[in-house]
């Protein structure tokens, strides 16, 4: 275990700067703070910040940026560091920049389906003042007081993506603070600005600060759409054998786009919590069973929404896969249906049992991949005596999907952390080498995934960086470049 | 006596626990509908991870363990401002769920050891326990001054050393000797008499329960209160018929219940004999028909929940021997022993009253901001947290906050006065006493 460095690396007259910027009570540069911003739960080594502080208005963003740029001292935005790749652990000391006290709901538009937020809004502020107006947005799985915005400018996924696509998709609008301080807006705000219900038709400019995991600028305020909240819940469950003839199911199911969310999940996944070490599955157990959530405004939509299931499935037994109708486990399934929720979701399912820590391969990966790549996961991951749990997901219908391990492992324990990590790696460079695509990508990740870039697409990537970031100040060293 | 006080080191796999995910952040509930609210009062005034609920407790607790951080006075600071509150520990929903105050509280027991804690206004304290056997500086003889108007009205209350009752009213140092709430043990004994109650109080001969010492990590100071206690509370129970210990105070109650539990001869000590908070003895009076509210008392009232009669008497199961889970997992929680409903069933039952809840309520209710050694430790940040609380209850259109916390009464007064709020703040019990 690393020791944080003591206060030798930090210069008090840059704690002084921005006391003045922030308030005194604002920005500190003292150990024990740093120390609770220098780990999360990933097995990313712990590295400290030199200094916090935590803004207020975009104002003071603003200066501490063009500060730190002329002194070129590293920013890492925060928000809840839930991100689960270590993407907030600073990898050259620096500003922490705790964005959560800008927590403003700015509008909740009714008529256009919109909202605009701060970057502190939390999902379960979010979800408190949406169900006001019978809103409702793509909630993940992860903590509700984790930051809406900075789940979706990571490509976030949620309860709705299976319709609506990533979070990242559902950004309308947004103004950001580039790495020299200067004030940007892209999407319809950038020419009316109190419109902010679109980022069409103008040049698509949202991609520059989306899935760069806070290395191009800080986000002060956010565009999303949200969507109208129908009564009738219905989930269609089922089993199969194997991912090939579930990842048929999910294709066929797709098709016809009548569901939110659907998803598989290995049989370790579906425990709670996930077995740590790997316990064999028993024989008479299905190695995969799904849910299929959908939303209806009446009874008879809700009906006709599960005729439709009902002719997928006989699609299926057509095909004489083993997929069949099936019980899935009541917690798991609230978990995944009752969101946000820190009661069913989140860490508990995943880590209780390891203690502490959790990492994941996390990738885009379609669904004709999904069953190679898993049959190689669950040999690294056997091998290692941790468990294949696994998540499926496809998105926006059926052209892509999500496939992901979540690994737990006990964060106490060095050696069971690198174990982890390894094994996360090597599934990694197997999905990598499949066509599949990883999101919030630890350090460790981007260095994989950069081994295999087009140079093309690595240079233009500098280039832009470069261009908006010449100092190379924002969140220094995660993109793995 | 043996304790079984855990160290800071004793709960390192608990520490190791948690995923650091932030769920204690803030007070959350699913619905529908949804419901999020600020849970932590040090988060609320401090802001930074390491001052936000367990997540940073645990931040701190693992530094210290793992010699990463050394004591210096702003880490001090920062593991002394929190009010135990236990917010966050109810929004945790992770193995080490159950152990979070004692995580806290281990490393200011772990201060105090290494000769650093508490903070040096909680000096006081732990050198007026050892002097007075309060928290308050209070000569012993103070404590009786509260009965004075019974003895004038040929009401007196029993000595319980000299004349004999099944019921102890351990009337608690704050009540007694915090002159602004002393109304709660005026009002207590008035509705004792009302309703033919046979009671005593220990008068000169009451010690503190060893709550306040126990909150600021002076473990030492705690258990010398506590054995004498629990050997007083036999004494009593052998010698002068007591069955029944009464406390009108959170602190009081919380300790002898659950703190007094980690003595290894809590059950021998303690056979024979119940505690109970004021409020539920009265409960069961009214529930029988015995306690009839004959006044109106037509005023706009809300209720705050003390965090000692609420969520710190969560009861949590857990799988020890490894048979339902793996050893040492926390199961499930119970709250059938938090004072959530008897008071607010209490208060709607006197006629006229209008009763208004405010948002957070419950185990999501937000701290008065005065506990684990706040209120003295840090009395500014205490009023200004009380007065939050106030200006919430004030949001309902209440005129009246009532507790039944003699330590969230006064704090929650002093939040009032800050900011120059009207609302007066009354125990449960002052209320009932009038519509009696
Ligand atoms: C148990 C668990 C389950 C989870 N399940 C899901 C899930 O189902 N779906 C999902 O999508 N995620 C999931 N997550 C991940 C995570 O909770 C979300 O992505 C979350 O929304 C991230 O928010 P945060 O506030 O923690 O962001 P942080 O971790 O603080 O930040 C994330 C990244 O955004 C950058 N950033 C932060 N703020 C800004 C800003 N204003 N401008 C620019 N960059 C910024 C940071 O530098 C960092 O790179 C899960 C996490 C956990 C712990
Ligand atoms: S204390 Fe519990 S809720 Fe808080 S960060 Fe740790 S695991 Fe999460
Ligand atoms: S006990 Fe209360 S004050 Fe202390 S960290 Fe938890 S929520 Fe905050």
């Amino acid at each position: 275990m690393t020791k944080t460095p003591q206060n030798g690396n930090v210069d008090p007259k840059i704690t002084k700067a921005l006391q003045e910027i922030v308030g005194e009570t604002n920005a500190t540069d003292k150990i024990h703070i740093r120390y609770a911003y220098s780990y999360d739960l990933s097995f990313v080594e712990r590295k400290s910040p030199d200094y916090v502080a935590m803004p207020t208005t975009v104002e003071q963003i603003q200066k501490i940026m063009k500060f730190a740029n002329q002194e070129k001292i590293p920013v890492i935005p925060y928000t809840a560091g839930t991100n689960i790749g270590g993407l907030c652990i600073p990898e050259d000391g620096g500003i922490l920049l705790d964005l959560k006290q800008m927590n403003k709901i700015l509008t909740i538009n009714d008529q256009l389906h919109y909202a605009v937020i701060e970057p502190g809004v939390s999902h379960a502020q979010f979800a408190h003042s949406l169900a006001k107006y019978g809103f409702r947005w793509s909630w993940p799985v992860g903590p509700p007081s984790a930051s809406v915005s900075s789940n979706a400018l990571c490509h976030g996924i949620g309860g709705m993506s299976g319709r609506y696509g990533l979070n990242s998709e559902e950004i309308t609008s947004m103004e950001v603070v580039l790495p020299t301080g200067e004030l940007v807006r892209v999407g319809s705000c950038a020419i009316q600005e109190d419109s902010w219900h679109s980022c069409l038709p103008l040049p698509r400019m949202d991609g520059l600060f989306t899935g760069w995991l806070g290395t191009t600028g800080v986000v002060t305020k956010i565009g999303l759409r949200v969507h109208p909240m129908p009564p009738y819940l219905k989930v269609f469950t089922t089993s199969a054998e194997n991912l090939g003839d579930m990842a048929s199911y999910c294709r066929t199911i797709g098709n016809y786009e009548i569901c939110d969310d659907i998803t598989t999940v290995s049989w370790w996944l579906s425990q709670v919590p996930i077995p740590y070490p790997y316990k064999p599955k028993p024989e008479d157990a299905p190695e995969w069973v799904s849910f299929a959530t959908t939303f209806s405004w009446t009874e008879k939509e809700r009906d006709a929404r599960e005729e439709i299931w009902q002719m997928a499935m006989e699609e299926e037994k057509k095909k004489g896969t083993t997929v069949k109708e099936a019980v899935y486990p009541e917690e798991a399934l609230k978990a995944r249906t009752q969101l946000p929720s820190r009661i069913v979701g989140s860490t508990k399912n995943y880590t209780k049992q390891a203690g502490g820590g959790i990492s994941w391969p996390g990738t885009f990966t379609p669904l004709d991949k999904w069953e190679p790549v898993y049959n190689e996961w669950k040999k690294i991951l056997t091998n290692r005596n941790l468990s294949p749990s696994v998540r499926a997901t496809n998105y926006r219908g059926v052209h892509y999907g999500m496939l992901r391990a979540m690994i737990p492992f006990p964060k106490k324990d060095p050696d069971a952390v690198e174990n982890a990590r390894q094994g996360i790696v090597e599934c990694l460079q197997v999905v990598l080498d499949n066509g599949g695509i990883p999101y919030k990508p630890p350090v460790d990740f981007g260095v994989e995934i950069n081994k295999r870039a087009h140079p093309g697409y690595l240079s233009l990537m500098k280039q832009i960086k470069n261009m908006l970031d010449p100092n190379d100040i924002m969140n220094r060293g995660k993109l793995g470049v | 006596m043996k304790w079984n006080i855990p160290s800071l080191e004793e709960l390192e796999d608990k520490i190791w626990r948690c995923t650091a995910c932030g769920n204690c952040k803030v007070a959350y509930d699913f619905g529908p509908p949804p419901f999020f609210g600020q849970i932590c009062p040090a988060g609320v005034e401090f802001g930074f991870e390491g001052n936000i609920a367990s997540k940073g407790k645990v931040a701190f607790a693992r530094g210290i363990i793992n010699g990463d951080l050394e004591w210096n006075e702003d880490l001090l600071n920062d593991v002394y401002k929190c009010t135990v509150c236990a917010g966050c520990q109810e929004q945790c929903e992770l193995d080490h769920k159950p152990f979070i105050p004692e995580i806290i509280e281990s490393m200011r027991r772990k201060a105090v050891d290494e000769g650093v804690g508490p903070m040096p206004a909680q000096k006081v304290i732990a050198k007026s326990m050892r002097s007075f056997d309060n928290p308050y500086q209070g000569p012993r003889r103070m404590r009786t001054d509260w009965t004075r108007p019974f003895k004038k009205a040929k009401a007196p209350i029993k000595d319980i050393m000299k004349e004999d009752a099944p019921i102890l009213y351990y009337v608690g140092c704050t009540g007694a000797l915090n002159v602004p709430v002393r109304n709660l043990p005026v009002a207590t004994a008035s509705i004792f008499q009302k309703l033919g109650l046979d009671f005593g109080i220990l008068g000169e001969n009451e010690v503190c329960c060893g709550s306040t010492a126990m909150r600021i990590g002076d473990h030492e100071e705690f258990k010398r209160v506590a054995e004498h206690n629990l050997r007083l509370f036999k004494d009593l129970h052998d010698n002068h018929g007591v069955n029944t210990i009464v406390t009108s105070c959170a602190g009081c109650y919380r300790a002898i219940k659950k703190d007094y539990k980690l003595s290894e001869e809590y059950d021998e000590l303690m056979d024979g004999i119940q505690v109970i908070h004021t409020v539920e003895l009265l409960y069961n009076f009214f529930k029988e028909g015995k306690m009839k509210f004959t006044k109106e008392l037509p005023w706009k009232v809300t209720y705050h929940d003390p965090c000692h009669t609420g969520r710190h008497l969560s009861e949590f199961e857990i799988d020890e021997d490894g048979s339902e889970a793996w050893q040492g997992a926390y199961l499930r929680k119970k709250d059938d022993n938090c004072l959530f409903d008897i008071p607010r069933e209490m208060l709607q039952s006197i006629p006229d009253i209008d009763f208004r809840e405010m948002e957070r309520i419950r185990n999501n209710s937000y701290c008065c901001g005065g506990g684990g050694g706040v209120m003295t430790g840090y009395p500014d940040w205490a009023a200004k947290n009380a007065s939050l609380r106030i200006e919430e209850g004030e949001s309902t259109g209440a005129e009246q906050m009532v507790s039944i916390c003699p330590f969230c009464h006064y704090n929650l007064n002093q939040g009032a006065k800050r900011v120059k709020s009207p609302m007066r703040l009354y125990d449960l019990v002052e209320l009932l006493d009038m519509a009696l």
